[in-house]
């Protein structure tokens, strides 16, 4: 019995049996989130990927789940193409090994990245999303939420249901039909900052 | 004085005590010296300031003393010791009570039930507390130790405050759970709990230091450093549970 709860009916066999796999991953996640006020439409995942893992395929974008055959300097030129300060390239390796978990879309006729995201975290209470990036040239096709809808429904298998993020104003848009709320009962983000203490009278 | 800086919920003890805000204020006010001392400082602004904060926030009391570390730090990094202590005081009857910070992270959950329990917050599994602690990329602990005269080399020992840091060990850390004993608190330890912890990420050159905080305590951490929403940034959480 499928509990997917999908409205349409999968066209092939193939298709078929990747649905009852999930149903016990879907098991799994309704557990994790049964202790909070997600919504129960998206606790049961009648809500399905935005884009199927398919139809990415098929345009040329390939899903993956871990560090093995990401370039680091490719990756570093798609952060500062969107206007990320430029990083050492062994510091992102230092920093991805120590991300538990990833995700990146290469794009095969270019065997490039072109989206990315990772979150760290304990593994077991909280995770914080870092470094949520689409190459300038890939943006406004749906990759950008097609990685942060795999990446937390990743988080929730894992039993994580604290997942925070820092938002840009500018994306602020983007984040909220995803689920995220800004300053949930006035929690507010803060950072440190030394420049700060070091001005300070 | 000081509750947990962490979202909705807190990971080790679920839910806040919205109690513990009332308790902020300070008897004394503890950021002297700091700004001073920092625009000497190159790489790390918490050295000299920090101790004068101490140093001036007991000043009045003079059965208190306070331990400086035990040599005079140069200016480049040298590996922080791992044990501080932060207050020392002699009871009428004797007793030598220390308080001690330490960044080792030895931290027994049950002693961290107990103090979950202490400022209400409610209970987690204990096999996920321990995950979430061994995940962690630093646990701070604040210990009392009592020396009595009388049961000489029979310390008693006791977990008063804690907080911890996860991190991607390059460039992000993120504070969580910071506590204080009730009994404990409104004397600058939270304060110097979170400064310590502050330290020891900024030597290990983590340069993005980040936390959630409850409205109540958003005072709090600006005047230990931290800045809501710089240049707009938002603290986003997935359905949260407020």
């Amino acid at each position: 019995m499928l509990l997917h709860g999908s409205i349409s009916t999968p066209p092939s066999s193939i298709r078929l049996l990747k649905s009852q796999t999930y149903n016990t991953k879907l098991k799994l996640r309704v557990a994790a989130a049964s202790a909070s006020q997600i919504p129960a439409a998206v606790a049961e995942n009648k809500l399905k990927f935005s884009i199927s893992n398919e139809e990415l395929e098929s345009r040329g974008f390939l899903l993956k789940q871990s560090m093995e055959g990401l370039n680091l300097d490719q990756l570093n030129s798609v952060f500062v193409a969107v206007g990320f300060p430029r990083r050492d390239t062994e510091k992102i390796r230092v920093a991805l090994e120590n991300t538990d978990t990833l995700l990146w879309i290469e794009y095969s006729k270019t065997q490039k990245p072109v989206a990315f995201a990772r979150a760290t975290g304990d593994g077991v209470f909280n995770a914080i999303i870092w470094d949520v990036v689409v190459d300038p040239s890939f943006q406004g096709i749906g990759l950008g939420k097609a990685i942060m809808e795999r990446l937390l429904e990743e988080l929730l298998l894992k039993g994580i249901t604290n997942i925070a993020l820092y938002s840009e104003p500018r994306v602020l848009g983007f984040y909220r039909p995803l689920g995220f709320a800004a300053d949930p009962d006035g929690i507010r983000g803060m950072v440190y900052s030394r420049k700060q203490n070091q001005k300070r009278k | 004085m000081l509750t947990n800086a962490v979202v909705a919920p807190p990971s080790l003890c679920s839910g806040h005590n919205s109690q513990l805000s009332n308790q902020l204020l300070f008897p004394y006010k503890l950021n002297y010296g700091l700004e001073g001392a920092r625009r000497k400082q190159k790489v790390s602004p918490l050295k000299a300031g920090f101790w004068d904060s101490i140093r001036s926030g007991f000043l009045k009391n003079n059965a208190t003393q306070v331990i400086e570390p035990p040599s005079t730090l140069p200016e480049e990094e040298e590996p922080l010791p791992q044990e501080i202590v932060l207050v020392e005081r002699t009871q009428p009857d004797g007793t030598l009570e220390q308080v001690i910070f330490s960044s080792g992270g030895d931290v027994d959950v049950y002693d961290l039930q107990a103090l979950c329990d202490k400022v209400g917050w409610p209970r987690r599994p204990l096999s996920k507390v321990a995950a979430a602690l061994k995940n962690s990329y630093m646990v701070a602990t604040l210990h009392s130790i009592r020396k009595s005269p009388e049961r000489e080399g029979n310390d008693q020992k006791e977990l008063i405050g804690m907080a911890r840091a996860t991190s991607d060990h390059a460039f992000n850390a993120t504070i969580w759970d910071v506590l204080v004993d009730p009994g404990y608190q409104g004397q600058g330890l939270g304060k110097a709990l979170v400064e310590q912890l502050i330290r020891a990420l900024l030597q290990r050159d983590i340069g993005n230091i980040t936390l959630f905080a409850d409205s109540q305590v958003v005072d709090f951490y600006r005047n230990l450093g931290f800045e809501p929403d710089p240049e707009g940034i938002k603290g986003m959480f997935w359905y949260p549970r407020y």
